[in-house]
């Protein structure tokens, strides 16, 4: 079942098109991740989710109704350009965002009590937020973001300037909602975390969603005729091989696509006749980040649904 | 508009206002002000600066001269030696080359002035003054009396009248205002209604202004700290500004009744009271009028200055957009004082319904002049019906607004932004 529908959603600034008909489903209990790079039309895309910006046209369908109040209230919003009141103490920051939800007594003093141990903040909750660092302040406007146990988490670019520690908490715990079974939707141009996190992506590019749908279907789609090869020796005699199409250099491995005149073990073997020293073989393997470089890299592509 | 959300940002306004450094300096530093004001207005009347003034009188007649020379020497500010003032006698065909001969002395501050009395002023009363600043105020004020008293003493000299007729002709006119009412009773009019009505009308400028600037500011922090969009994600732009300018609204609202908490006493109790002269002629009504009067105002300007916030990104940018919105407190303001000389000034009347000027303009003219209770009532329709055109194109205008950086948008822009849909 899907917990939101988004159809044909355009936005329009003067004559600047962000976004244009955009459409893309959100299926329960999932981690949604909305993909592209910077410009790409995400944060317009989430601002229109979260009713911040009314759409040009288009509609986004939750739960069988068009999004309203009700989506606000269960929806935890996270926006990429993180703010909070300056001179609030950290315990009346959360509680005050827990109000605007409708949430408020012990129980929310209680959570957020906890979550501010687990993000080692017990010591700061009557610090005035100007007092903290950084990397603090981010992770009270988290847990603002979750405070009152929303069935919907939006986090626009959640992990950017944080360091690996609390990536690794954020992590933690968008695993941990997902297991609670809510729905979690993220925007990154990290496609590295999308792939680690994400159940359904949409990929956007240039305002257009270019790909759409579940992940593993995506890269079981994308993946055939595809090697991931990690090596060590000179692999130059590969191009303009009859056996291979193309082959893309992403810094740690390569990929490499076959034209079909030769299956991946033929190309394992030549590999090992030119004294090539093999480290890893993946056979009908894509990243996320190739299918985003073929698909996005060059001029407007035509769009792929996998749905 | 009125939920649960609204109210959690009225609340932390509320909280973050009434608990601040600003509200209790300002509330206790506002009577400070104003008895400041009053008091500095009353020293400056006082003090005029006129030590050591010099002043040559010159007559026709020697006699005359003399008497003068016997009466200006009686006035005490000459006794004390403030100022000099010595007599002498000028035919008015010397008198050019006279006044010639003291010019250099005149240019020079050594002498003040000469006051000519001509024989003819005993038919016409009419004297000449001659100085380098001829329309002192001072020297009329001091000199006047004087020099009718000397002309009256001398014109009836040989007219046999008794002391007691010549004391009479001497006298000025006493006005002494009774104020008739649409109640039973007449009353003498005091100083005290004249006094409030100032008053009402510094409390009523200086609270609109500053309360709308903080607002202001505060519109202009959250945009720029990208909490906004935090905000915007729970709440919508209208609940946010409608909370806001509550919550704010509240805080001012707080502020001026313990401003008005004296006044409040003391037309409830007998205990307490004010000297005759300054005695106050307002009921309940009048003070409950003023505060629901000063809340409509606050909810308007708060909505304008809001407005002026969203629309620019720095507090220096919106200083300069804001004039148009401070010109509309101000106009009324020195309206009002105008009503103090002349509460039946027509040009104020007629601004008292006018909206936005009748938010300060109508609670000095109820103070001043008696009237139905219908026309400050009218004042409050006006001031809702304002409001209600108010709001939607602030609140249009704060929604786009808010979410919107970058360069100062046109009026085209704004307009644009008024008729977005949504």
């Amino acid at each position: 079942m899907q917990a939101l529908e988004v159809r044909d959603l355009t936005k329009t600034f003067d004559d600047i098109r962000a976004v244009s008909n955009a459409s893309f489903d959100v299926p329960e209990g999932s981690i949604f991740g909305l993909i592209g790079r910077n410009g790409a039309g995400k944060t317009t895309t989430i601002r229109m989710l979260m009713n911040i910006y009314v759409p040009t046209s288009g509609k986004i369908i939750f739960r069988g109704e068009p999004v309203g109040n009700e989506f606000r209230r269960i929806t935890g919003y996270l926006p990429e350009e993180r703010g909070l009141y300056k001179k609030m103490k950290v315990m009346d920051t959360i509680m005050f965002f827990a109000e605007l939800k409708g949430k408020k007594g012990r129980d929310v003093t209680d959570k957020a009590k906890k979550y501010l141990s687990r993000f080692n903040l017990s010591d700061r909750v009557n610090s005035k937020v100007e007092n903290l660092s950084k990397g603090n302040q981010q992770k009270v406007q988290f847990i603002s973001t979750i405070i009152h146990d929303p069935d919907f988490i939006v986090l626009d670019e959640p992990f950017s300037g944080l360091d690996p520690i609390n990536t690794n908490l954020l992590k933690d715990i968008i695993l941990e909602k997902k297991r609670e079974g809510k729905v979690i939707i993220f925007s990154t141009h990290l496609m590295d975390y999308a792939e680690k996190l994400c159940d359904h992506i949409a990929m956007i590019d240039r305002g257009k969603i270019i790909l759409n749908g579940n992940l593993n279907d995506i890269k079981a789609e994308f993946s055939k005729n595809k090697v991931s090869l990690v090596y060590e020796g000179d692999i130059s005699f590969l191009e303009n091989h009859p056996f291979v199409e193309t082959v893309s250099d992403f810094g740690n491995s390569v990929g490499i696509t076959l034209t079909g005149k030769g299956s991946s073990q033929d190309l394992l073997k030549l590999l090992i006749e030119n004294n090539v020293g093999v480290i890893k073989f993946d056979c009908d393997d894509i990243s996320l980040n190739e299918i985003f470089i073929e698909l996005a890299g060059g001029m407007p592509k035509e769009e792929y649904s996998l749905v | 508009m009125f939920n649960y959300r609204t109210m959690a940002v009225t609340k932390r306004e509320l909280r973050e206002k009434l608990m601040s450094k600003a509200f209790i300096i300002m509330t206790i530093l506002m009577p400070v002000i104003m008895f400041s004001m009053v008091g500095l207005q009353a020293l400056m009347v006082q003090y005029r600066g006129d030590k050591g003034t010099k002043i040559e009188v010159i007559t026709e007649d020697s006699e005359l001269s003399l008497k003068c020379g016997d009466l200006l020497n009686t006035l005490p500010f000459v006794k004390d030696g403030k100022w000099e003032i010595t007599c002498s006698t000028v035919s008015e065909k010397e008198l050019k080359t006279y006044i010639e001969k003291k010019k250099g002395a005149i240019l020079t501050k050594k002498l003040t002035g000469v006051i000519f009395i001509p024989d003819s002023s005993l038919r016409d009363k009419k004297i000449e003054y001659y100085a380098k600043t001829p329309n002192s105020l001072t020297v009329y004020e001091k000199m006047n009396g004087p020099i009718n008293k000397l002309l009256i003493n001398e014109f009836f000299s040989d007219k046999s009248l008794t002391d007691e007729e010549l004391q009479f002709a001497r006298m000025p006119v006493t006005f002494d205002g009774f104020k008739v009412t649409r109640e039973d009773k007449i009353k003498e009019q005091n100083y005290g209604n004249i006094v409030l009505a100032f008053v009402f009308s510094i409390l009523l400028y200086m609270s609109l202004l500053i309360s709308g600037t903080t607002t202001m500011t505060s519109v202009i922090e959250e945009k720029s700290s990208k909490v906004i969009e935090v905000l915007l994600s729970s709440v919508s732009s209208r609940e946010l500004m409608t909370g806001k300018i509550l919550g704010s609204s509240i805080t001012s609202l707080i502020q001026m009744t313990i401003w008005l908490s004296p006044m409040i006493v003391l037309i409830s109790t007998a205990w307490i009271s004010l000297p005759d002269k300054f005695s106050l002629d307002i009921g309940y009504g009048h003070i409950i009028y003023f505060l629901v009067n000063f809340f409509l105002g606050l909810l308007i300007y708060q909505g304008l200055f809001s407005m002026v916030g969203a629309i620019f990104n720095t507090t220096q940018e919106a200083n300069s957009g804001v004039f148009p919105v401070i010109m509309l407190i101000l106009v009324p303001f020195f309206l009002s004082f105008s009503m103090i000389t002349n509460p039946d000034n027509s040009i104020v009347a007629a601004a008292s319904y006018i909206p936005f000027a009748t938010i300060i303009i109508m609670p000095c003219r109820f103070t001043l002049v008696d009237m139905p209770f219908i026309y400050p009532v009218l004042s409050c329709i006006i001031n809702i019906l304002t409001l209600l055109l108010i709001f939607p194109v602030a609140g249009k205008i704060y929604r786009v607004g808010i979410l919107r950086s970058g360069t100062k948008p046109s009026m085209r822009e704004l307009i644009k932004w008024i008729r977005t849909p949504g």
